[in-house]
């Protein structure tokens, strides 16, 4: 029943696109890397967005919300965003297994939960623990 | 112990990305999806003076220039997508580990695309990373 609900439902096929989007993204972003140094990929990563911030914009009709700590907190996520893809394309050009990086760089949620821990002070639920003793196998075995 | 070329530039992503997961859940408070969608672009390109190519960035190929913008593209048309299915009535309990499964893809177009191909063990750590990245992503369960 849920799975024929979820197969009908647009919610289910937006992040199947998510999905692919996604693997897309690391796909092309290894090919291009191949060729293309790391600053440079990140260079041009963000006139590649352009189009889709162009219709969000367009969709808001420019009206963005005017909070200065929102603000700053957009601007800081695309400056370690940005950090983070250059980070990317230079763990590509290192020549290592893709999908190995690609799943072992996924696993940042991990950093995250640890900080919301420590400072949002958010208690991990069994789940993010078990995700947590997943993650330190994982990277065990990547560092064999 | 032998640490591999891509070790660091994945710790800076896990890093880097982990605390952008953790401002997501701060500008939430501060600015819809959409904005912070749209200042996370402005932070890319605070970056690029530092990024700025020392050659031309049409001496490189067009189809690796091709493959650099399309992944910018399909990153941000994924983020795009995410919200999409979010908006569509998609819980993020349920949304947020399913789109984090993205690394899959690249798991199965490598042998195919990129003619890579990864070991047993590999083969494990990248299935316990996986494992691991849903786990995490449950946080937004109580959220939802």
């Amino acid at each position: 029943m849920a799975l024929a609900e979820a197969l009908t439902a647009k919610w289910f096929w937006y992040s199947i696109l998510c999905v692919l989007c996604w693997g897309g993204w690391t796909l092309f972003g290894k090919l291009g890397s191949a060729n293309i140094p790391a600053e440079t990929m990140q260079f041009l990563f963000p006139f590649g967005c352009l189009p889709v911030v162009l219709v969000f914009l367009i969709r808001s009709r420019c009206k963005l919300e005017k909070s200065a700590k929102g603000i700053f907190c957009g601007i800081s996520m695309g400056v370690l965003a940005g950090i983070g893809g250059l980070a990317l394309f230079a763990a590509y050009r290192t020549g290592g297994s893709t999908p190995v990086i690609t799943a072992a760089t996924a696993a940042y949620p991990m950093i995250t939960v640890i900080l919301a821990m420590f400072l949002l002070r958010e208690r991990l639920n069994w789940r993010q623990w078990a995700g947590l003793g997943f993650a330190a196998i994982s990277f065990v075995i990547f560092s064999l | 112990m032998h640490i591999l070329p891509w070790f660091w530039p994945a710790a800076i992503v896990l890093i880097t990305w982990g605390v952008v997961g953790l401002l997501q859940k701060v500008s939430t408070n501060y600015l819809s999806a959409e904005s912070a969608l749209i200042w996370t672009v402005v932070g890319y390109f605070v970056l690029l003076p530092w990024l700025l190519p020392s050659v031309s960035i049409f001496s490189y190929s067009h189809r690796s220039l091709a493959w650099a913008i399309l992944s910018a593209l399909l990153n941000a048309v994924g983020a795009w997508a995410l919200l999409a299915a979010m908006e569509s009535g998609g819980k993020a309990s349920i949304v947020v580990p399913l789109t984090a499964l993205y690394p899959l893809v690249m798991v199965l177009a490598s042998p195919l695309i990129l003619h890579e191909s990864i070991s047993l063990l590999q083969g494990v750590g990248v299935l316990s990373a996986l494992i691991a990245v849903v786990l995490l992503s449950t946080e937004t369960a109580s959220e939802a």
